[in-house]
């Protein structure tokens, strides 16, 4: 983060009397100024995240059964139960694949799509907005819709048997449910991203590439010293949002394999959601919330660290 | 800031004005239907109730289906609990232990009820300790729909030959199914098992006595003979006679997929007008453990925890008394004896002959074990449906399958 | 990398991205024509391109088994308020934290973005005692309030707050000598210079609204107040059975204007991306 324009401590001239007598009081109408303008997202933030997220541990410390209406503090109860819990294994497994999977899917396809609308071609508004079009389309509509395009009869299958392929039964075999959720999940949103690395990618100045040829550096070269680099930034960012975003699919599971088969597609969010929502464990489904929330908070912190070794900064 | 002042007042009056004003005295009743007719059905019995209780009104909550058990309690978690609410049966167990549930006799006792009409044995998993904490509206035989035309063309036996024959067995069932599937078609379709809502093999595996645990819920039954014979008998229908469409294929009856299918007969009103083919409604096939009849149920529940208890359980009586139990079987069968009878059926279901409500409806109702359920039965469910994953496969160790599965759900049974 | 390409090459990366559509095009495809093919031919294997036979009384019945004009209007008013409540109150947050010097600013903003890292699996049973207390269940406050100021805004705020970090600040300075208060300077100077990082912000914000589905589902239990998403799953006969076809034919409803407005507004919304330069 670029935090010097937010430098709450940037020296003022000490030593002038006359003027620090200004400054102060420009300073100290700033600092109103300042809290008044962030007033409303810091009272939300406080509202809606950081005292839900308070209840949230404060559940996580109680066996909270909805409908007998009984409420126990058990004190870590759950989080000993966490660290025994015979699904729990499996369930991270899951999270790590499916996570691992959809970026590194996700992220590839963004930047080849990108790159591809990035060239000069006619109509090439057209692809782009078919491109981004299923991220208009309700989630739960795509899904149900690709729910009936993976079944072993489905239209996947049907395409494949016209080039002679059998297909697999997509959502009936582990690796292949697991492949299906990634990429119904994938194609989905990849226009957001591809939106995103598109503009990155028209913002890097023409000039550079200009001297590059000049100076005969094959293209692929060109994307690897010049774009590259000056999209990191952007990639950095677009990253962090598909990990978090990817943390949290649910709908798309519980549509299209239920966690199945066996226990292959059960992410920890939907096991989370099973918890509390329909086995009614609330207090155990908290504590799982508890650990998906120091999971991505874990997640993003460390990106945040290795920031520095990979993203390139002009300034 | 005037502008953003302006901007937030018109956004409070926008809302305020999508609000509906709060009677005094409003019941909320939260149901998975949001079909028109049926709503209306129960908006005309909100009025009448309302003609004999002045300012009170019933206002009925339409939930999405899929995610109905799940949202009643994440409303009761919220504090938020409806008067009133349906109930599936695979909940039953659960809203009936919890304690959750407002015991109905009170209101259910009076003369006009007629409570000796009611039948009693669906009457036992919404009761406890001799209490009745939720009344069944609709009570729905599971049978046999069958597609004539494609099981003629097939050149096997239909249904109605083999039951004229005597012959109307599970062996005999699958040899047609297995006709029909071999010519392209799908043989056998449970409808809404999708290989994920196993409760429904219920249809199938009671045939051979199989239960999934046994009658007080405490042991796991899964691995005993019973059961792995009947599930051999399915993979084998699966997977070696086609009889089945296997895992992951989508094929409907009521396009005209199949040649049978096992649904509750309120799906009648699937079959299709245009281009109909000639079809049939048969009771289930006897088994190696004989005949046997399974019903669905829903109920009517009042939450304890809701404003007015007894305001919703009269409520609650009001709506299913023999009056308007008659209005609602015309898209629920009802339980009233007085209803079960072929008169009074064919009058609200036309599209069956008196034959087909004897044998399936009236016997089903009278005789039917409900389908499975138990306390926790969404965890249990999800843990009973990974270990089955294990048998929907072609070379499948169904009874290792099988005890594995006991050895998950035995510590969630004992509970 | 935008070169002149040869006319090979053309048609290669055309037959290339062609290819690359059909995952993309043909699940809306088949969503737009099974919305008017009978049910019996929904299923049909292989599917069929083009339907065989048409019935459009599918888009007639959208409107019959539910309120459907109603809850169009709900999601649409829903989603102007979230996006016009956010666009407001997310660039003022953003201008501050990028502009405005004041004690405790980093660690505020640090708090702030906690909210991009909380599911709303996660916070949605305690929000649900909170509105239910406030007595705001079942009704449109929740899906309102929430968005604005809460988790799903953070990411507004943060590229509101970019953009503003990588505006000149010459400007700005020279009205703050000439004594403009900082609102104003907000309000007049770097509100209008801020419209590309505002319509990037009101797209995204828009859609995010348009299809909440979780929210809604556990606020809103009145037909006549549900959004569209959840409306959709409503589409079902008396015992669950989904009535594919009507459904498929809401579905291509929601869907529609949206796209033609992403189809108008894109060269402004990848512009404006571009502009925010949203580094990290």
């Amino acid at each position: 983060m670029t935090a010097a324009s937010t430098d709450d401590a940037a020296p003022h001239g000490p030593g002038q009397p006359s003027r620090k007598r200004f400054a102060l009081s420009m300073r100290q109408r700033d600092a109103i100024a300042g809290y008044l303008f962030i007033a409303p997202q810091l009272i939300g933030i406080t509202l809606f995240v950081l005292v839900p997220l308070g209840l949230v541990f404060w559940y996580s410390l109680h066996e909270w059964n909805v409908l007998a209406n009984t409420f126990t503090f058990t004190g870590t109860a759950n989080y000993q139960y966490l660290l025994s819990d015979p699904a729990l294994p499996e369930t991270l497994m899951a999270t790590g694949i499916f996570s691992a999977g959809l970026v590194a899917f996700n992220m590839s396809l963004a930047l080849l799509l990108a790159v591809l609308l990035d060239q000069k071609l006619r109509g090439i508004t057209v692809f782009r907005t078919l491109f981004f079009s299923p991220v208009v389309v309700s989630l739960v509509a795509w899904t149900i819709v690709w729910g009936f395009l993976l079944q072993k009869n489905g239209g996947i299958n049907g395409m494949l048997q016209t080039v002679g392929i059998e297909g697999p039964n997509w959502l009936r075999t582990p690796t292949t449910a697991m492949i299906s959720v990634i990429v119904v999940q994938v194609f989905k949103n990849v226009g957001l991203n591809m939106v995103l690395f598109l503009a990155a990618l028209q913002g890097v100045p023409r000039e550079l590439y200009e001297a590059a040829r000049v100076d005969g550096i094959p293209v692929f070269k060109q994307f690897r010293r010049i774009t590259l680099p000056l999209i990191s930034p952007t990639m950095l960012l677009t990253m962090i949002i598909t990990i978090v975003g990817s943390l949290q699919v649910f709908a798309q599971i519980a549509i299209l394999t239920q966690g199945g088969p066996g226990m292959s597609t059960t992410v920890l969010v939907y096991y989370l959601y099973q918890q509390a929502f329909q086995f009614h464990y609330f207090g155990y489904g908290s504590t799982l919330s508890i650990l998906l929330f120091v999971i991505v908070a874990g997640l993003t912190f460390l990106q945040w660290q290795l920031r520095r070794r990979f993203v390139f900064y002009e300034n | 800031m005037r502008r953003l002042t302006l901007l937030s007042t018109c956004a409070a009056v926008a809302v305020l004005s999508a609000l509906a004003p709060v009677a005094a005295q409003e019941l909320r009743m939260t149901i998975w239907s949001a079909n028109e007719a049926h709503l209306a059905l129960f908006n005309g019995i909100a009025d009448g109730f309302a003609a004999t209780h002045p300012g009170v009104t019933v206002k009925f909550d339409s939930l999405p289906f899929a995610d109905y058990t799940t949202t009643v309690t994440t409303q009761i978690a919220g504090g938020n609990a409806p008067d009133l609410a349906w109930i599936l049966e695979t909940a039953a167990s659960d809203f009936v232990n919890s304690g959750a549930l407002y015991a109905l006799d009170g209101a259910l006792g009076g003369d006009a009820y007629d409570l000796g009409d009611v039948s009693k044995p669906p009457l036992g998993l919404w009761s406890k300790d001799g209490q009745i904490l939720a009344m069944p509206f609709s009570t729905s035989p599971f049978a046999m729909f069958v597609n004539n035309d494609l099981i003629k063309s097939a050149g096997a036996k239909t249904p109605a030959e083999l039951i004229a024959a005597g012959e109307w067995t599970w062996d005999n069932a699958v040899a047609t199914a297995s006709a029909v599937g071999a010519s392209g078609k799908a043989g056998l379709i449970v409808r809404d098992f999708n290989y994920q809502t196993w409760k429904n093999l219920a249809a199938i595996w009671m045939g051979w006595g199989a239960q999934p645990w046994s009658e007080d819920g405490k042991t796991c039954t899964f691995a005993e003979p019973a059961m792995v014979d009947a599930m051999t008998f399915i993979h084998d229908a699966i997977f070696a006679q086609n009889a089945m469409p296997g895992p992951g294929v989508n094929a409907d009856f009521f396009a005209g997929d199949g040649a049978l299918t096992i649904t509750q007969i309120s799906r009648a009103s699937l079959l299709p007008k245009e281009n109909p083919f000639d079809w049939d409604l048969v009771p289930l096939p006897a088994g190696p453990a004989g005949e046997y009849y399974l019903i669905g149920q829903a109920a009517i529940g009042v939450f304890a925890s809701g404003a007015n208890p007894e305001l919703s359980a009269d409520f609650l009586a009001y709506m299913t008394n023999p009056e308007n139990s008659a209005k609602l079987a015309q898209f629920f069968p009802s339980i009233r004896q007085s209803l079960l009878n072929a008169d009074a059926l064919s009058k609200t279901n036309p599209l069956l002959s008196r034959e087909q409500l004897d044998s399936v409806v009236i016997a089903g109702i009278a005789n039917g074990t409900v389908l499975p359920g138990h306390s926790g039965f969404a965890q249990i469910e999800q843990v009973v449906r990974a270990g089955l994953d294990a048998i929907w496969v072609q070379d499948a160790d169904i009874p290792a399958a099988l005890s594995n599965i006991c050895n998950r759900i035995q510590p969630l049974l004992a509970r | 990398m935008r070169t002149e390409l040869s006319t090979g090459k053309k048609t290669a990366l055309y037959g290339l991205m062609c290819v690359l559509l059909i995952p993309f095009v043909f699940p809306t495809w088949w969503m737009v024509t099974s919305s008017v093919k009978p049910i019996s031919d929904i299923f049909a294997f292989p599917p069929d391109i083009i339907p065989r036979a048409f019935d459009f009384s599918t888009y007639s019945k959208v409107f019959e088994l539910q309120p459907f004009a109603r809850q169009y209007w709900n999601s649409g008013y829903i989603a102007a308020l979230v996006t016009l409540g956010t666009m407001t109150f997310s660039s003022m947050a953003g201008y501050a934290f990028a502009r405005i010097r004041f004690p405790g600013a980093n660690i505020i903003f640090m708090i702030v973005l906690l909210g991009l890292l909380i599911p709303a699996e996660v916070t949605i049973v305690p929000l649900f005692q909170m509105f239910n207390r406030l007595g705001m269940v079942n009704t449109h406050w929740p899906l309102i309030l929430v968005p604005i100021f809460g988790a799903p805004s953070v990411f507004a705020t943060f590229v509101m707050r970019q953009f503003f970090i990588a505006l000149p600040v010459e400007l700005e300075e020279a009205a703050r000598v000439d004594g403009l208060g900082r609102f104003t300077i907000y309000r007049k100077i770097a509100l209008p210079l801020a419209r590309p990082a505002l319509s990037a912000v009101a797209i995204f914000t828009f859609l995010h609204s348009w299809n909440l589905y979780l929210e809604p589902i556990v606020f809103i239990s009145t037909p006549e107040k549900f959004t569209l998403p959840q409306a959709l799953t409503q589409y079902t006969d008396a015992y669950g059975g989904a009535m594919w076809n009507i459904q498929l034919a809401a579905a291509t409803l929601t869907a529609l204007p949206v796209l033609i407005v992403f189809i108008v507004a894109q060269k402004q919304f990848v512009e404006g991306l571009a502009h925010t330069g949203l580094k990290g």
